[in-house]
């Protein structure tokens, strides 16, 4: 007899008929807890969080968060974080700095703000105002706003119905970016102002080794920048609630987008940070940009000079005499209401309207202040490459046609989606917008 | 009624059965499991009937539309992606994996200093691993690019995630090499379970490696191969990471599986409803895997 019998007279671990769990159960039960988790897994993400609907916390707080893109970026990384570290020491006050990729930046931020997670100030690009506001999380800024000297344009681009949630950090538009020392090498002497012109300039600079003519976005997360050009080809987008993406002036656009793409002179697997990376290679003839995207490009380009050689140029047009097309562009600094938040609206009225900060702001990164005596900073005032994009890019800019909807991101998704599947053969470009459409006039009637 | 004489009186804290004891002892487990799987589960599976936006408040009861939505729109084409991502990604490191652990097994020099090198792309994160190979596969200064072009193999930049059919194989090759180790240890285990002497044996009698393969060391590894491939099949049927950091379901959804598209109804759509109805229509494939699962594992316990 075994030494190690128990008190029931078998040896441990074995299975007693009828008593206990036996090895085949406690299999069954771990294919249970598999099975648990298959399911978990496919939908527990999905599971209604709940959130925290109102404010709570402590207004008067000395502490809140600061989430912002930049602090994400190589090249306004070092400046946000002085701008944040200054007012630290200034005002004894804590700050807990937040940052996503740009690209993420709308998913995470609103995820995190309908849990509650989120205080403080928060960086927003301008088009997000109407994807956010009506989350009910934000503080009216409209007394901080009336303190900041802001311009009055500045300050309709923080606003949502009638609201002053956002004060306006930096205002300008998307535009295009040349390479002149290319454009000189490919013996285009004059800057293209129609379509037609555009495009010989992209085939003579196609004809230079291992360029890409037009790092045009080719990935979805800035296929939106496709509504200028559909607007160029004479598109509305949208006539009050009723989407017009699927007449012939979108097809005929992504009809064009589509024969470039296929003609090699826009490349696949290309957004924003493809192109300025391509471009601080010196390889890229012309790309789509903001105004940072100077400031962004050089910070990444091993040669200096190509800052002279960075131009702003204005859209080509369908026929002379056309209005060029360019999409408003600008970050806001919005205040979720409840812990820190007094202490967050100054910190954000100061960030986005000293004018030393915002000289300093634009002198490093080359964002245009927001505020009558920003702009009339010389630093500002007397540069010239934001001079001539204000003046022949900023001046004709729109805002993008979906912006005051919250579905705003779902829709510009479904663009990019539906042009990348034109793109890549995988529909007409007729089919596509007209499928666009419907999905959007969905989108809208939720 | 008086007592037996020498009867063993049951003391306090004897009185429980193993089962009674061992379902206690399960309790603290089981309510986790409820309150982080099933709490869920069973809010998702509900959410699934209305309508509900991840941003706004409120939400409105819709019945079966979302799931008929779902099965109208997405469904079938991410079900064929997934089927095709997930077959591949089984059958690629499957058989590397088997193929390394036999070559390990046979005795090669080196051979631990080769096992502890095959494991290296298993311990690195599959976020990191994504990253490394959209490195290698980008269109415009991707190093696979670079090496083609000065082999002289292509004139021009390939974008393998740019298009639709390189794609769902640059995916299935990233993810197969992140997971091959892992069956390569588990054959490798099996492999050495596999008694030398019938391989000696066999050899007596005249059989040649190919034959002794398909006699000796299949039948002795079978079991193993295919929990290990069915495991591999679940996982990559759920698997999100590569996927979503290598093309994000593109080009044109061309590589969307369930767990992307999930993701994408939900956390880009911000539409709950939609994102848990297909979550659901997915959930129900997965439990018909993991019952197979369970089934094959039961065999192979019974063997």
């Amino acid at each position: 007899m075994s030494r190690f019998r128990t008190r029931q007279g078998l040896a441990p671990g074995t299975a007693r008929p009828g008593a206990g769990l036996r090895r085949r159960d406690t299999l069954r039960l771990l294919g249970l807890g598999a099975m648990g988790a298959a399911g978990a897994g496919a939908l527990s993400a999905c599971a209604p969080s709940g959130g925290s609907g109102g404010g709570g916390g402590d207004a008067s707080a000395s502490t809140f968060g600061f989430s912002s893109w930049s602090l994400n970026e190589e090249a306004s990384k070092p400046v946000v974080e002085a701008i944040v570290a200054d007012w630290e020491s200034a005002e004894d006050v804590s700050i807990d700095a937040v940052s996503y990729p740009y690209n993420d930046y709308l998913t995470q931020l609103t995820l995190k703000l309908r849990g509650g997670q989120v205080t403080g100030a928060v960086q927003l690009d301008i088009a997000w105002l109407g994807a956010l506001a009506p989350m009910g999380r934000l503080l009216d800024l409209s007394d901080a706003a009336a303190r900041g000297g802001y311009t009055e344009a500045a300050l309709t681009s923080g606003q949502y119905e009638g609201t002053q949630y956002g004060l306006p950090w930096t205002t300008a538009s998307i535009g295009l970016i040349a390479n002149s020392t290319l454009l000189d090498a490919a013996g285009i002497t004059e800057q293209p102002t129609t379509i037609e012109q555009f495009e010989e300039a992209l085939r003579a600079l196609k004809d230079l080794e291992g360029i890409t003519p037009y790092a045009a976005a080719t990935k979805v997360a800035q296929l939106k920048d496709i509504f200028p050009w559909m607007r160029t080809f004479g598109s509305t987008l949208v006539e009050g609630d009723t989407v017009t993406i699927g007449d012939d002036a979108s097809v005929e656009a992504v009809e064009w987008y589509k024969r470039l793409y296929d003609d090699g002179l826009i490349a696949a697997d290309v957004d924003r940070f493809d192109a300025r990376a391509l471009f601080a290679q010196g390889r890229v003839g012309f790309y789509d940009d903001a105004v940072i995207g100077k400031g962004a490009t050089i910070a990444q380009a091993s040669d200096p000079a190509l800052a002279d050689a960075m131009v702003p140029v204005p859209r080509p047009v369908l026929a002379s005499g056309d209005a060029p097309q360019a999409l408003l562009w600008g970050h806001v600094i919005v205040v979720v209401d409840g812990e820190g938040s007094d202490a967050a609206t100054e910190f954000a009225l100061h960030t986005t309207s000293d004018t030393a900060t915002v000289a300093d702001y634009f002198e490093r990164l080359a964002l245009p202040p927001t505020t009558a005596e920003g702009l009339g900073d010389p630093a500002v005032a007397q540069d010239a490459f934001t001079t001539e994009w204000t003046e022949r890019i900023t001046a004709t800019a729109t805002p993008g046609p979906f912006w005051h909807l919250t579905q705003n991101a779902q829709i510009e998704e479904v663009v990019a989606q539906q042009v990348q599947a034109v793109l890549v053969g995988g529909s007409s470009a007729r089919d596509a917008m007209n499928a666009a459409r419907e999905e959007i006039t969905g989108l809208m009637e939720r | 009624m008086t007592p037996l004489i020498g009867a063993a009186r049951p003391r306090r804290g004897e009185r429980l059965s193993n089962t009674a004891f061992a379902l206690l002892l399960t309790l603290p487990g089981m309510a986790l499991f409820a309150a982080i799987v099933c709490y869920p589960l069973i809010a998702s599976l509900v959410t699934g009937f209305f309508e509900q936006s991840l941003v706004l408040p409120g939400r409105s009861f819709v019945g079966l539309s979302n799931y008929r939505e779902a099965l109208q729109g997405d469904f079938w084409p991410v079900l064929r992606q997934t089927a095709v991502f997930t077959l591949g990604a089984t059958a690629i490191p499957f058989v590397l994996g088997f193929a390394l652990a036999l070559a390990l097994n046979s005795g090669i020099r080196g051979s631990g200093f080769l096992r502890g090198l095959f494991l290296f792309p298993w311990v690195i994160p599959g976020v990191v691993v994504s990253f490394l190979w959209m490195w290698i596969f980008n269109a415009n200064y991707g190093v696979l690019n670079g090496v083609l072009t000065r082999l002289g193999l292509i004139e021009e930049s390939v974008g393998w995630l740019g298009e639709p059919g390189t794609a769902m194989l640059a995916v299935i090759v990233t993810k197969s090499w992140a997971s091959f180790p892992w069956i390569m240890v588990m054959m490798l285990a099996a492999l050495q379970t596999v008694p030398r002497e019938l391989h000696e044996a066999a050899a007596v009698d005249g059989s040649g490696a190919i034959r002794r393969f398909f006699t000796v060391t299949w039948p002795g590894v079978r079991g193993v191969a295919a929990i290990a491939i069915l495991l591999e099949f679940i996982w990559n049927f759920q698997h999100f990471d590569t996927i979503y950091v290598l093309t994000g379901g593109g080009p044109a959804g061309s590589t969307e599986t369930f767990a992307v598209a999930v993701y994408r109804e939900a956390f880009h759509g911000f539409d709950l409803g939609r994102a848990t109805a297909l979550g659901g229509l997915w959930m129900v494939l997965l439990l018909g895997l993991v019952g197979l699962y369970l089934r094959m594992f039961e065999r192979e316990t019974d063997r």
